[in-house]
């Protein structure tokens, strides 16, 4: 049987920062048929350093966080200090596509490697995608990044969490996964672009961290952006408008809660019993409820605590209530839906183990994508990819 | 201000409602794809509104949702009531001209209006179509509904995030909408970009609870190369401190906002240059505390000296300070402040169009730019059938009495009709 064709095939990807946000809008293009190239220097891309760790493996090869970003893609180590590196560089963009990096265009003017003039000279149609916390411009575009930084400035965490606070942040690596998400959209509509014909010449692009996390918060800062203050915080799983929403224990997990449109209301009243709550003409509207929720929560919590939120969710969706068990991270490899489409797939690193990760979101049926799979150790393709380069090869 | 043609000579048709899908075609449209936004005025976009009355309509209330409005810019709007025959038959011809389709209503809808991809693909045998129901259209939850708040539960998200002590913790009325939104995107250049080489359409499933496990990623994957989940610590983090959210003096926002009182601004130290220069700052409030080992030892300690060092400043103040020394902090800001945040401003993100109904709004730009400044945005989000005549006229050669007729059969309009 023949191999699937590949939607990405003949796209060549050059990846010389090695950020989550690179990494990741890398994946999603070697995921789907291109060829990424990971040009680390020799310590390794800084995903390299990132938790969770692999057991039996070492450094530059224990980061488990690493292998599951670069699955698919080669390895190759370039001390770009060196003449005889730079060129090597040099000659895999010259048959590149794209080329990520974190670094903007202005910064980049007068470098050895990336003067978007050599650049121009080198390959004059490539896109440069650079992926950064906040962008070349403007009264940031200086700080220092992290996940907490931009999901804060970004207007995401004011809401979380108890009401006499702290606001409650986000784990891992979200914000930077959601820019090399949005950052993959940009390059993607570039390299598409050009081959239909809309676009030519060298394009260099940049994608901000922060503005890509705004896609959160963009639709309640249009709607508050004349208001003086904003109402307090209402404590944890309460975010208005809706309500109920929440995440409540019953006998055998924890059963999410939405109940929005009054059609849904009065659903969730009858699978609940809640005769006395879907009769009351205050409980009519969301906002409505939202005054009483903490009643509201503790009718719900009393209704649910002896129950299955297995047969709840199964009985509520019946009843076209979007409810939803929750689970656990040791539950969610079992689910059922999950493992019926392939959710997670398994990861090879060079070292250790092979573990279960995530795989591509959606499912192109004609051309499906290849997640998961091999890790290149560092620079396990530098005798391969850089042939013509013998002085720079391990 | 030029007009953005990247995607121009692309079309797609977009049955999509609320938040994910309608984002995914915003990406594409603002490209310069054109976006055929399919709509009826007895079902209308329900994030027009969810609680609809008589009084709802006659207050041209569909109209004013900023919800709806930021997320339809640049796309063309058409009623068609695809429970009647005309309807279907006229979808179909749209379909016939289009690159791709995407629609997430629930499973099971499009196969009872007649309109599966099968049917489709027989109109036009090179079509894309994006499908994103929330649990994906396979598997035994395909015909499930959830809003983005239930694809944030049953993606297991949750159970990242908060204190031990509390149930497990929820980020966003909707979480799960934005990211399947982008995912939809993606997912849909990529069948393009094939379409372009081979001619070939293709059917796309996507499952927005997996759109969220990238996201959680640092998590299963611990899960499984652990066997154990990582430890709910709220704000701190197992290796490094401080690692927090911590309280500011009531003072003013950004961009002018009036004062609140609850003001925090976030702060992380991953190595110890950032903790030698919080350290200066804050001297001699940090003195007592050294390398990292000793810090996550003595963490209660550590948060409180420096709670108390921060309640005395301003965030917006104490947010430069530290940034000038290469420590990472970020003011928490409100959803109310960020269209006057002086980096946003600057950066020229928020873009306003005029919009019947409204007047002057703000919108976000694009993430990603070529140069300095955005990529402009040409035109609000439509009125309900605002497009009709152009649509039907234009691109199915329809005429003017026939485009009567389906408005007085109540198969084309302009105001939603509340049913009873």
């Amino acid at each position: 049987m023949s191999e699937a064709p590949k939607p990405l095939d003949g796209i060549s990807i050059i990846d010389v920062s090695g950020t989550v946000g690179t990494a990741y809008c890398a994946k999603l293009f070697a995921d789907h048929g291109a060829t990424v190239i990971n040009v680390e220097p020799p310590g390794g891309h800084p995903t390299r350093q990132l938790a969770p760790f692999i057991a039996n493996a070492s450094h530059p090869e224990a980061s488990a966080m690493h292998a599951w970003l670069s699955t698919n893609k080669s390895s190759v180590v370039l001390d770009l200090q060196q003449l005889e590196a730079q060129r090597a560089l040099q000659d895999q963009i010259s048959s590149a596509q794209l080329l990520l990096m974190e670094t903007g265009e202005k910064a980049c003017t007068g470098h050895p490697c990336f003067d978007p003039d050599q650049l121009r000279q080198t390959n004059k149609d490539l896109v440069v995608m650079s992926i950064n916390w906040f962008g070349s411009d403007g009264p940031y575009r200086d700080y220092v990044g992290s996940d907490a930084t931009v999901q804060s400035l970004a207007g995401m965490i004011r809401g979380i969490g108890p009401v006499e606070g702290p606001p409650l942040l986000p784990t891992g690596y979200q914000a930077q996964i959601v820019g090399g998400l949005t950052a993959f959209v940009g390059a993607m509509t570039q390299v598409l672009a050009q081959e239909l014909g809309n676009k030519a010449g060298l394009t260099w692009l940049e994608t901000s961290i922060l503005e890509s996390n705004l896609c959160f918060t963009e639709v309640g800062a249009v709607a508050t952006h004349k208001l003086d203050r904003l109402p307090p915080r209402m404590g944890v799983n309460r975010f208005p408008p809706t309500y109920p929403l929440g995440i409540f224990p019953c006998r055998d997990g924890w059963l999410g809660v939405t109940a929005l449109t009054p059609s849904q209301w009065q659903a969730f009243c009858a699978l609940l019993g809640m005769d006395e709550e879907v009769r009351n003409p205050d409980y009519a509207t969301a906002q409505g409820r939202l005054q009483d929720s903490r009643r509201i929560d503790r009718i719900i919590a009393d209704k649910v605590r002896d129950r299955s939120a297995e047969e709840l969710f199964h009985r509520g969706q019946a009843m076209r209530v979007p409810l939803a068990p929750v689970p656990t991270m040791e539950q969610l490899f079992d689910v059922d839906q999950y493992v019926e489409r392939g959710a997670f797939g398994q990861v090879v690193p060079p070292q250790g183990q092979a573990f279960q990760a995530p795989t591509t979101p959606f499912r192109l049926f004609t051309t499906p994508s290849h997640p998961n799979g091999r890790v290149s150790a560092l620079g396990a393709d530098n005798k391969t990819l850089l042939s013509t380069h013998p002085e720079v090869s391990p | 201000m030029s007009r953005v043609d990247l995607l121009a000579g692309i079309r797609i048709v977009d049955l999509s409602m609320g938040w994910a899908g309608p984002l995914a075609t915003r990406h594409l449209a603002d490209m310069g794809a054109e976006i055929l936004k399919v709509e009826s005025c007895q079902r209308a976009d329900w994030w027009r509104g969810w609680e609809t009355s008589q009084a709802w309509v006659d207050d041209d209330m569909a109209e004013k949702a900023v919800p709806f409005n930021t997320v339809n810019r640049n796309k063309l709007d058409i009623t068609l009531d695809l429970t009647r025959e005309e309807g279907v038959d006229l979808l179909k011809r749209l379909v016939a001209q289009a690159d791709a389709v995407i629609e997430n209503f629930s499973g099971g809808v499009l196969p009872k209006l007649g309109l599966d991809y099968g049917v489709l693909k027989a109109v036009n045998p090179e079509l894309i179509m994006v499908s994103m129901p929330a649990f994906g259209s396979t598997g035994a939850w395909k015909d499930y509904r959830a809003y983005g708040s239930t694809v944030e539960q049953a993606s297991g998200l949750p159970h990242l995030h908060g204190r031990s002590e509390d149930p497990p913790v929820m980020l966003h009325v909707a979480y799960g909408d934005p990211v399947a939104g982008v995912n939809g995107a993606a997912a849909l250049l990529i069948a393009l970009r094939h379409k372009k080489r081979t001619g070939q359409g293709q059917y796309i499933d996507l499952s927005q609870p997996q759109c969220l496990f990238p996201l959680g990623a640092h998590g299963i994957i611990e899960q499984s190369v652990t066997g154990e989940a990582p430890a709910r610590l709220g704000n701190r983090h197992a290796s490094f401190a401080p690692h927090g959210v911590f309280p500011c003096t009531v003072g003013p926002g950004t961009g002018g906002q009036a004062p609140g009182e609850d003001q925090w601004i976030s702060i992380q130290v991953f190595n110890e240059a950032q903790w030698q220069a919080l350290q200066r700052l804050a001297a001699p409030a940090l003195d007592d505390f050294g390398d990292t080992a000793d810090r996550l030892a003595n963490v209660d300690a550590l948060e409180s000296a420096l709670s108390a060092w921060t309640a005395s400043h301003n965030r917006e103040a104490l947010m430069q300070l530290l940034q000038q020394e290469g420590v990472p902090a970020g003011a928490v800001r409100g959803a109310n402040e960020l269209v006057h945040d002086r980096h946003l401003q600057s950066r020229r993100f928020w873009q306003t169009l005029d919009r019947a109904f409204v007047g002057p709004m703000p919108h976000p730009s694009v993430a990603y730019r070529e140069g300095a400044a955005p990529y402009p945005l040409q035109a609000p989000a439509p009125t309900l059938g605002q497009h009709n005549q152009q649509i039907l006229t234009d691109l199915l050669g329809l005429g003017t009495s026939e485009l009567h007729q389906l408005a007085e059969q109540g198969v084309i309009g302009e105001k939603p009709i509340i049913q009873g």
